[in-house]
């Protein structure tokens, strides 16, 4: 018996007792390298790995044979954490590039480490934050630049950028860390001062900008359950030398911008450096969750949108959520990858998404490689709102998540005195789409993905891409106006999952499926790791990844975990990820899906590593800072591993 | 032996609460291994302190450190504490040794008795 059939044995054999526990317990916690002096195939010098987001390493030192020796090779605190009120998130991943490991950190900080032992080289300070704005204090690392041509004896001819929650980039010079005097006002560029349309708030630059040539692509978070009316999501060309604004992009069409709000691009983005052309995954519109005041089309929206690097231009685009009603955002920068099928080499992109699918399309073009069906969902139910007749649907290659949501747990249902199958029976629940209503629906898949913000990573040599995936259904009940007025006055939020969707017809109350003792309602397993052969569209395997841990008891392999990150991939054939809730990180053999070593760090690793050499050592490093959504364990740590000598 | 196996699983559970490489850092689980572990260490100290005990409270303890030790074992388990569980094994063969040297002792009373 397996170790993991072990646990599920025992769980099932205490029965009754294992619930008197959980009850008992329970009440006590209700590659594109543009510089540097590596070798380009080496660096991990973007959020993506490279600018493909292919997250990708040709280094082979390490193997799945040996692996299992990896060891801490160092670590560091940045002292950027903080937990309660203004808790910080951090997802970022460490850059290697120009000899050095860079990092952002929640508080705005960027640190320059030495790669091989994590000493400090320098530290710049954007601050930044007071942990009120929209996205308080949370961010995703940094970009880098470097000069095609650069000046001699002049600084700033390779620069690293962080935003922050003021809507303030920040440039600084890759080797001494000091503002660079070119880039907007001495090194901060106001991007704030551009985004004036129905600006409720700062726009909140969390995700590092795309590079191509010397042109950096800038999206940014925004807030879009509070108002109807929000800033229009748009997407910033500026040159990253000066900051100058060389293009904009808007995706919401400017005869909407008074109806709505956002759209706007906070995840990744990923360039052809063939091409020119950049990939944006586009957001749902505002109120996220009652669109009878938007129902004109906006095809940008919750769509992926191929623009011209240098102009905005857009080349193509395809929508993937029709009038998005469920926060089912565009949420991670499509992988670029060149597809061989059918005796011919197709330019490719792979746009995962929150409702699961993998979808495949010419990156030139925009065609699907694989076809796309147009399935009908049902209709809403409530007054003002037109759920959209039909939705994208893609059965190749198959959806790392099923059409409806696993049966109700049996296990949290006893426990909870038949709470968990009650509640399914009061809401509405049609598998996917089902749009959401007064009296309460089951969205599947629901915000928290499918795919999160990470995506997937991809081995170019063979084609093989590998994803982690959520399986999390919740509750979306819309509360009319008058009900929410009443029960929850002008607050915009609640801590019941309440957002008012100020000025539009109905608030939003979002739920989790968890009994009374806080256990999901839902059959396990709660997260996947899944491999395809992207040449034919086959699922090569898919395992539960990952481990819950509640109160420090880890629970079944066999379960899973919700995960929030992305993994990286060797060319030696393995996967390292953390993203899991048990705050181990973790290689896994990509031919077998199977866990070859795994290592506790501080917190849950959400973020994906980075893999580099250097000096000949090949090393896996993560910045391990937690996620509340997943756990209240938070982290400022940053660990590299590698084998020892 | 269990009040030995008791003070490593109450030691173990105080580095676990306090370390964050043990994964185990702030959890809940530890602590109720650490209380599980402080009453075995009274019920054994009371099996070794108070020799005139009653048949009710001599049964009460034996029950309860058994329940205590399979409780804090499986606890274990599900930590991935293999310190823990070790600890747990130790106060096993102490509670196998109290209980058989207890049975042999009686049984030497009833033979001097029918003597």
């Amino acid at each position: 018996m397996s170790k993991t059939n072990k646990k599920a044995f025992i769980l099932g054999a205490l029965g009754l007792a294992a619930a008197a526990a959980v009850v008992t317990l329970s009440p006590m916690q209700r590659a594109t390298a543009q510089g540097g002096d590596n070798d380009p195939a080496q660096v991990w010098d973007a959020f993506g790995g490279n600018q493909q987001a292919q997250k990708f390493s040709t280094a082979t030192q390490i193997t799945p044979d040996n692996v299992a020796n990896l060891k801490k090779a160092w670590d560091m605190h940045t002292g950027d954490v903080s937990s309660g009120a203004h808790s910080t998130t951090w997802g970022a991943t460490p850059l290697f590039v120009n000899d050095t490991v860079y990092t952002g950190t929640p508080k705005y900080n960027i640190f320059a480490l030495e790669p091989d032992t994590g000493k400090l080289k320098w530290k710049y300070s954007a601050n930044g934050s007071n942990g009120d704005e929209n996205q308080g204090l949370k961010n995703r690392g940094v970009a880098y630049w470097a000069a095609s041509a650069p000046a001699a004896g002049q600084p700033c001819q390779k620069m690293v950028y962080i935003g922050n929650m003021q809507g303030e980039l920040h440039g600084v010079d890759a080797d001494t860390g000091k503002p660079c005097a070119g880039f907007g006002k001495n090194g901060v560029l106001d991007v704030n001062a551009w985004a004036t349309k129905n600006s409720k708030w700062k726009i909140g630059l969390i995700q590092p900008p795309a590079v191509y040539k010397d042109t950096l692509i800038l999206g940014w978070a925004g807030n879009d359950w509070v108002y109807k009316t929000e800033n229009p999501g748009t997407v910033y060309g500026i040159d990253a030398r000066t900051g100058a604004l060389k293009w904009t992009f808007n995706i919401i069409p400017e005869d909407m911008m008074d109806q709505t709000g956002t759209a706007n691009v906070w995840a990744g983005i990923s360039v052809d450096p063939e091409t020119g052309l950049a990939f944006l995954p586009t957001s749902s519109p505002s109120p996220n969750y009652y669109g009878g005041d938007r129902l004109k089309e906006m095809p940008y929206a919750t769509a992926t949108v191929a623009v011209k690097a240098e102009t905005g231009e857009v080349v193509w685009s395809h929508q993937l959520t029709h009038h998005d009603i469920w926060d089912v955002d565009i949420n991670s920068a499509p992988t670029l990858v060149d597809i061989k099928k059918d005796g011919q080499t197709i330019p490719a992109l792979i746009q995962a998404t929150k409702q699961g699918f993998l979808f495949v399309f010419n990156r030139n073009t925009g065609e699907p490689v694989y076809p796309i069906e147009e399935r009908p969902y049902p209709a809403s139910d409530v007054p003002g709102e037109v759920a959209a007749k039909t939705q994208p649907y893609l059965p190749v290659p198959e959806p790392v998540i099923a059409d409806h949501m696993p049966p109700v747990s049996k296990l949290a249902d006893f426990v909870s005195f038949g709470e968990c199958s009650r509640w399914k029976a009061r809401i509405r629940d049609e598998g996917r789409y089902t749009p959401p209503s007064i009296r309460g629906s089951i969205s599947w898949p629901a915000t928290l993905g499918g795919v999160e913000w990470g995506g997937g990573a991809l081995d170019p040599t063979t084609n093989t891409y590998v994803v982690n995936s959520n399986v999390v259904p919740q509750i979306y009940t819309l509360v009319p106006r008058a009900d929410a007025d009443k029960k929850y006055g002008t607050a915009l939020r609640a801590r019941d999952g309440y957002a008012a969707q100020q000025g539009s017809a109905y608030g939003f109350k979002l739920e989790n499926f968890l009994n009374m003792w806080g256990m999901p309602c839902w059959a396990p397993p709660y997260g996947n790791l899944s491999s395809y052969d992207m040449n034919t569209g086959k699922l090569n395997w898919k395992k539960p990844f990952g481990a819950v841990q509640k109160w420090g008891f880890y629970m079944p392999d066999s379960w899973g975990s919700i995960t929030i990150g992305a993994p990286a991939v060797t060319k030696s054939g393995l996967i390292f990820i953390g993203a899991s809730m048990d705050s181990r990180v973790r290689a896994i053999d990509m031919k077998s899906g199977n866990v070859l070593w795994k290592q506790i760090v501080d917190s849950p690793a959400v973020a994906q590593p980075a893999i580099y050499t250097y000096k000949g050592k090949q090393y896996v490093a993560f910045a391990v800072g937690g996620n509340g959504i997943l756990t209240p364990r938070l982290s400022d740590q940053v660990v590299a591993f590698s084998l020892p000598n | 032996m269990i009040v030995l196996a008791s003070l490593i699983a109450m030691v173990i559970c105080l580095y676990d609460y306090y370390t964050p490489e043990t994964g185990l850092i702030g959890t809940g689980g530890v602590v109720l291994v650490a209380v599980a572990g402080l009453l075995m260490f009274l019920a054994s100290l009371t099996l070794k302190l108070v020799p005139n005990r009653s048949c009710f409270l001599q049964g009460f303890l034996v029950v309860s450190i058994l329940l205590d030790i399979i409780g804090s074992s499986v606890a274990g388990y599900f930590l991935e504490s293999p310190v823990i569980m070790a600890a747990e094994a130790l106060a096993l063969v102490g509670w196998l040794m109290n209980v058989i040297g207890d049975a042999a002792d009686r049984s030497v009373e009833i033979d001097d008795v029918e003597d």
